[in-house]
């Protein structure tokens, strides 16, 4: 029997699969086509989503708004352009950029930890503004003009060499990434620690008498966001060449959030279709017209008051209801949906 | 049967000949597409606005004279919002989407760095009429990026040019805002005031689009300096002259600037603050000759304006591109590119010339001091004078 965390898990499974069927229906589009711009447009709003990810695993399941998770971002960015530019090999790039958002995220967890709710907003923008800035006037960094000269990387897959100037191959090996982050973050939050973590979001001070430590799974909570984060940055200056400290500035923060917002809160996948509505929306108003930004900010409001709960959350209760009948009826049918789970 | 195949072949290399030829004719009698890659919105839309002035008025120009080889000019924008990131994509939107032959408008000096890898990777050429940075001729330059407007050393070289003749040995003080441009374009004067005897007496650097600079002040009084370089730029320059008069920190103080700290997009703002203002420039409304007077006169009635350094630089980009695509015989990046290198070509502002060794227009610059609100050309330095030493190894 499932409980309405497992229903609503597999709501985003289904979600995503459609996410992903639309994704690769595109990219054979686009190259059927010969395009590459949308191709790479694509890419990057599937490595926003990965940070838009990271913003809600803290504020959808943690109940946490951090408003500088592009630190974690920028420094897995940074750290894979610095790898790059020195050995042009992804796996080290990875490791590095992982590693480092890693240690970045238990120092900042130590931090930003200690205080709860507008406190824990205002702590998370600091820390990344404070790093932004300084990156912003590190000459070794590149300073303001940013680090250009990352080499177009050929990627060894085992069987395959992907290279990161071929479009749709470059998006593929992105999605491979992003669902990998999806279906990892996905699982941790099914399992009796992350129940744990959800159950802090609903209530802080009755966990503890249920006998479970509570700064541990809001730690981890953290540190797991900030390394995906730190992933989805890893790939972005394999991309588009090159890293700014732009990547760190609110700018960027801010908009992780609106894209949950957008998608919907709290249900994972709703990131992703959020950072891929945004980035779109972006980039075509922006050309018809130069008062792009109120056109995104007006579309933000309507979300806000017409769609609270996001894109994802107007099909999904109609979902949950379809995978809840099927559930009842399967049962009571004989126990078939083991296949179906899996 | 054998002839007959002959025929059927020779048919079908003839059909696909036609083809080709008309394809590429369709090819040569389109428009040339020239992206446009401007801040529309945010603190540099006051340049854009002058960027895209000025290249719609060479465009209309051109076109009205027959285009560029019978081919009409056609303006592809999109707002770069003066953020690199935005920048790049927004470049490999018009580079390879839009399929632009050539891409120009890049204000801040971080954008036109990362754009010029976008242009590289694509095979397409970029020009900046803008960006000061020394970097983008310099140590970080491109085969694939020229640059038509004065960079920071030419400004420079120019202002320590006037020091030495009116104020020897001069202490001097240096604010700048806190990114690329500013920080280069202090070191370079700095460097260039240094070497011609003049005492530095302290550097700060403001952040971009600040509010309030009195915290500023302190340092700049106790420092004492007879000469204060600045390199802020559009509303900041308003905030900060305004805010010294306020504080009387601007009385008995020169103050030297970048050319782009005062223009006449701001100068109405700054008010009485901006008088005696001296700055080194490439470009002023004031050089005495038919070919600049005509150019303003056209440039106040199309636009309402006048010129500034921006303007004018972008206007001129535009016909360095028509006479390299016309003596390159077409818009392939490498032949336009050669045609480029070393080209001289006319300007409201004077003849310019590009160095080959590093993509740098060559081009007089003039010491403009502000007298009565309005600029006067107090001096002239010569181009070669102003140059300074090709730093480019990468072509």
């Amino acid at each position: 029997m499932h409980d309405r965390l497992d229903i609503s898990m597999r709501a985003n499974h289904v979600l995503f699969a459609v996410l992903m069927g639309v994704g690769l229906i595109c990219v054979a589009l686009a190259v059927a086509m010969d395009d590459m711009f949308y191709l790479r447009l694509g890419t990057e709003a599937l490595i926003l989503g990965g940070l838009a990810l990271s913003v809600d695993i803290l504020l959808g399941f943690g109940g946490l708004l951090s408003l500088g998770q592009a630190l974690y971002f920028g420094i897995g960015a940074y750290v894979s352009a610095l790898v790059l530019r020195e050995v042009p090999s992804f796996w080290l790039a990875m490791g590095t950029a992982t590693t480092a958002s890693l240690i970045a995220g238990i120092l900042g967890g130590l931090i930003a930890n200690r205080v709860r709710g507008v406190y824990f907003a205002l702590i998370t923008f600091g820390m990344a503004q404070v790093v932004a800035k300084v990156v912003y006037n590190t000459r070794e960094l590149g300073a303001s003009d940013g680090l250009i000269g990352v080499p177009v990387l050929e990627i060894p897959l085992g069987i395959v060499t992907v290279s990161a100037g071929n479009p749709a191959g470059f998006f593929m090996l992105t999605l491979a990434v992003v669902i990998a982050l999806y279906a990892a973050v996905a699982y941790m939050f099914t399992t009796p620690f992350g129940r744990v973590v959800i159950a802090l979001k609903a209530n802080e001070k009755r966990v503890p008498f249920l006998g479970y430590n509570t700064w541990a799974p809001r730690m981890v909570c953290y540190v797991v966001a900030a390394v995906v984060a730190g992933i989805a940055g890893a790939l972005y200056p394999m991309l588009r060449g090159f890293v700014s400290p732009e990547l760190m500035f609110f700018a960027s923060s801010g908009n992780a959030v609106i894209m949950v917002v957008l998608g919907g809160v709290g249900t994972l996948i709703g990131a992703l279709y959020g950072a891929v509505l945004l980035t779109f929306l972006k980039s075509i108003v922006g050309s018809y017209t130069e008062h792009h930004l109120i056109a995104i900010g007006v579309v933000f409001i309507g979300a806000i008051l017409f769609m609270p709960k996001g894109v994802v959350g107007v099909v999904k209760p109609w979902l949950e209801r379809r995978l809840t009948q099927s559930e009842t009826s399967s049962a009571s049918s004989g126990d078939r949906t083991s296949g179906e789970n899996s | 049967m054998g002839g007959k195949t002959m025929t059927l072949k020779k048919l079908g290399a003839s059909v696909a000949m036609a083809a080709l030829i008309a394809g590429s004719a369709s090819a040569q009698d389109g428009p040339i597409r020239i992206g446009v890659l401007t801040p529309i919105s945010g603190t540099y839309a006051g340049i854009g606005q002058q960027v895209t002035w000025g290249l719609e008025m060479a465009t209309e120009e051109i076109n009205s004279a027959g285009g560029i080889m019978g081919r009409q000019i056609e303006l592809v924008y999109e707002d770069s919002e003066a953020n690199p990131a935005i920048a790049v994509q927004k470049a490999e939107k018009l580079l390879t989407s839009e399929n632009v032959d050539f891409l120009t408008g890049t204000v801040n000096s971080g954008a036109t760095l990362a754009v010029g890898q976008v242009a590289e990777r694509a095979d397409k050429l970029i020009a900046t009429t803008v960006s000061f940075s020394d970097a983008i001729t310099g140590e970080k330059c491109s085969p694939n990026v020229f640059r038509v407007n004065a960079r920071a050393g030419q400004q420079s070289a120019a202002l320590a040019a006037w020091l030495t003749q009116e104020k020897p040995g001069a202490k001097v003080y240096y604010l700048g805002p806190d990114y690329e441009m500013g920080r280069s374009t202090v070191a370079a004067f700095k460097g260039n005031a240094e070497a011609v005897g003049a005492n530095s007496t302290g550097e700060v650097y403001a952040p971009l689009d600040a509010k309030d600079y009195s915290q500023y002040f302190g340092h700049i009084r106790a420092a004492g300096p007879e000469v204060l370089y600045t390199s802020v730029a559009g509303n900041d320059t308003v905030r900060l002259f305004t805010q010294m008069q306020d504080f009387g920190i601007r009385d008995g103080l020169t103050i030297l600037g970048a050319s782009g700290t005062v223009t006449s997009q701001n100068i109405k703002a700054i008010g009485a603050a901006a008088e005696g203002f001296i700055t080194g420039v490439g470009y002023s409304t004031l050089i005495d000759t038919p070919e600049n007077k005509a150019f303003v006169e056209a440039f106040n009635t199309r636009n309402g304006a006048d010129p500034d350094l921006y303007g004018a630089d972008s206007y001129g980009i535009l016909f360095a591109y028509k006479q390299a695509v016309e003596a390159a015989g077409g818009t392939g990046t490498d032949a336009v590119r050669t045609a480029l290198e070393g080209m001289e070509w006319d300007t409201p502002q004077g003849k310019k010339t590009i160095r080959a060794g590093d993509h740098q227009a060559i081009q007089p610059m003039y010491v403009v001091q502000i007298k009565d609100g309005a600029f006067t050309i107090a001096n002239r330095i010569d181009g070669e004078a102003a140059i300074g030493a090709d730093t480019c190894d990468r072509f």
